[in-house]
């Protein structure tokens, strides 16, 4: 079989150093986009474990699959969690979900942990779709845009070009670095023609490197209009898959003049991080 | 209490041809707003609005540019595909470019015995519009006696005026019952009762909506309706699905401001004494404007705070129909505005069809963001 250059590389993790018996509130984000599902287990607020998973096409079992990686190895069951929150374009099919909230919320409110409550604009690049968030020192959210016309400058269509080039997706930020010099922007309305004016590019006899570069600078220049349009208040972070990748984050960072922060938490888990705090937050009220 | 009003609004066409073959009368096809229909009553015509179906179509592409606004090509794709064949002539008043193409091109494409191009003025705040407009209706007036071959009378004004006013009035009432803490209408079936406004005869809708206003003062509920409160403003709309999505994830629609609801209802015809076709003039130079009316002076952006107090939204859903150039205009004022007074605002682009999954996660966090449950 073909090797497939889209696929990122999905993953578990587990903290160790704590005993989820002992804990009084274990709550849990299950985050299903169109593209991954996350799941998160906090232990009193504590990020105990996690799972980022390929979403299939039956989103029921792609919620499953996350939530059993996340348990795997922990003797933890699914009755053991207090409460679930599902988030997400696939909330309502989180089987044992107690509630659901949109990913809108749970990333400002997973963002507010991860990068600190200085925070105050994020830049959700999905699978799908980006979404810009501006929100308060608590990780309530005080407006958001969404794109609303096409998928680029998604992972979705950085993945369509990790194929189209034969470039590990991981590889491809650090890659569109390595250029003589910066080459302009390809089309940036939709994957599909930038596509094609990728494989023109090529033709033309343009190394791989450069045309990656001329999709990372597109992709970049799409989302600086999202931002522009509602406003970039500092402190400024990035969540999602997009996140990991350094030529759209470089590039985004210099035409926005503004730095992203930086956080010791994975940025694909901040949906469902986002939620299993919700779900802490409702296990409170209900206990008081 | 309101099937009625939405059996009207889903069988248009069947109720225009019963009423055509009932009465023997001449129906007319509107397409703005600003149609001066007391002047159609009083001629014993049955004016309706021509409105699009929402569904995607394939025939307007060689008649209007694909940078007019969807709903002007929707409407003219009714008549392109027969669906208002049962009238007998058309009209416009005159408001925006795209709308008068629509109508331009159903009297080019479209056999009827009569057509109308009402020169509505578009500077309403010029003190000349109230005298431009009353010689334009008085020539419409003479156009309508010609083509029905008889005169109109004062009488017969007085009468269309008195049938327009009393259906204006009750709307007026119902509307105010959705300031109530919970309103016994939800914005869908208020929205129902409207869009029937426009397409039946006022002397049938008028007995209906007087029962249920009374059935309301009564005490009486429709439905009950606890959601998170929402203005809703902007281009034309007749999104029944919209608005029904909106309320089924925790929203109520208590007030709005468009050409199917308040714009259309909102002021009556002062007819005191005086010259009855200046007074109509008068009427529609003086009600809510569309905001391809409402320059020099922006004087919507008040009303439209107003509204939004009294009837207490906490948010608004502000829509435009793609490439509508006169609310793309005002929308940013407005929002401003809003935001200004602690009235959040949500903006959304509508088309033919709305991507009703795309706008649903848009609205829900929308509404997440205007709740005040602490999870913080």
């Amino acid at each position: 079989m073909a090797q497939e250059f889209w696929r990122w590389k999905e993953y578990n993790w587990k903290n160790e150093n704590i005993d989820w018996k002992g804990g009084s509130i274990i709550s849990s984000g299950v985050d299903v986009g169109s593209v991954s599902s996350q799941a998160v287990i906090l232990v009193d607020g504590e990020l105990y474990a996690y799972a980022s998973m390929r979403t299939g096409s039956d989103s029921p079992l792609s919620a499953v699959n996350a939530m059993n990686w996340a348990l795997d190895g922990s003797g933890m069951k699914l009755e053991n969690i207090n409460y679930v929150v599902g988030t997400g374009y696939g909330r309502v099919n989180v089987p044992f979900a107690n509630k659901t909230i949109t990913e809108i919320a749970c990333h400002a409110r997973g963002a507010n942990l991860m990068y600190g409550g200085s925070v105050r604009t994020i830049l959700d690049m999905g699978g799908q779709d980006c979404k810009a968030i501006r929100c308060d020192e608590k990780g309530k959210v005080a407006n958001f845009l969404m794109n609303d016309k096409c998928a680029a400058g998604t992972g979705r269509g950085m993945e369509v070009f990790a194929d189209l080039l034969s470039v590990p997706i991981e590889e491809i930020g650090g890659l569109s670095f390595d250029v003589a010099e910066e080459p302009e922007p390809v089309s940036s309305t939709c994957v599909v023609f930038a596509k094609t004016e990728a494989t023109g590019l090529l033709r033309e006899g343009w190394p791989k490197n450069k045309v990656i570069a001329a999709y990372c600078s597109a992709m970049a220049h799409r989302v600086v209009t999202l931002l522009d349009r509602i406003g970039v208040e500092k402190d400024f972070a990035i969540t999602g898959g997009i996140a990991k990748n350094i030529g759209v984050v470089n590039r985004l960072q210099k035409e926005l003049g503004v730095e992203t922060l930086k956080s010791k938490y994975d940025s694909q888990i901040a949906g469902a991080l986002g939620a299993a705090l919700f779900a802490k937050a409702l296990v409170e009220k209900e206990r008081k | 209490m309101i099937s009625q009003f939405r059996e009207w609004e889903e069988n248009r066409h069947t109720y225009a041809k019963s009423w055509k073959e009932k009465t023997g009368g001449k129906v007319i096809g509107y397409f703005c707003t600003y149609v001066p229909e007391e002047i159609l009553y009083a001629a014993d015509i049955l004016p309706v609005r021509i409105l699009g179906s929402h569904e995607p179509q394939d025939v307007t592409e060689p008649h209007i540019f694909g940078m007019f606004c969807p709903f002007c090509r929707d409407c003219l794709a009714q008549g392109l595909k027969g669906r208002y064949d049962y009238l007998d002539g058309v009209m416009i008043s005159q408001s925006c470019l795209h709308i008068r193409q629509a109508y331009t091109s159903w009297v080019k494409h479209i056999p009827q015995s009569f057509s109308y191009y009402l020169p509505m003025p578009n500077n309403i705040q010029s003190k000349h519009a109230v005298p431009y407009l009353t010689a334009e209706l008085k020539q419409f007036k003479t156009a309508v006696e010609k083509w029905i071959g008889r005169e109109i009378t004062n009488d017969d004004l007085k009468k269309g005026i008195d049938i327009m006013n009393e259906n204006r009035s009750l709307m007026h009432k119902l509307y105010s019952f959705r300031k109530n803490e919970a309103p016994p209408v939800s914005g869908e079936e208020a929205m129902q009762v409207a869009m029937s406004q426009q397409m039946v005869d006022k002397r049938e809708h008028t007995p209906l909506l007087k029962s249920l206003v009374t059935q309301f003062e009564g005490g009486a509920v429709n439905s009950v309706n606890k959601g998170i409160r929402l203005m809703i403003l902007g281009s034309e709309d007749d999104d029944i699905p919209f608005i029904r999505m909106v309320e089924s994830v925790g929203g109520t629609v208590v007030i709005d401001d468009h050409c199917v609801g308040t714009r259309y209802f909102w002021n009556n015809v002062n007819a005191n004494g005086g010259d009855l076709i200046e007074s109509i003039a008068k009427r529609y130079i003086e009600r809510p404007a569309c905001p391809s009316k409402d320059w020099i002076e922006r004087n919507r952006i008040p009303h439209l705070l107003n509204l939004a107090k009294d009837f207490g939204a906490k948010g608004a859903i502000v829509i435009q129909q793609k490439f509508c150039d006169p609310h793309e205009l005002d929308i940013p004022a407005i929002i401003k505005k809003f935001n200004e007074n602690d009235i959040k605002t949500l903006f959304l682009e509508f088309d033919v069809t709305v991507p009703i999954g795309q706008f649903k996660i848009r609205v829900e966090a929308f509404l997440e963001m205007l709740q005040e449950e602490d999870l913080f």
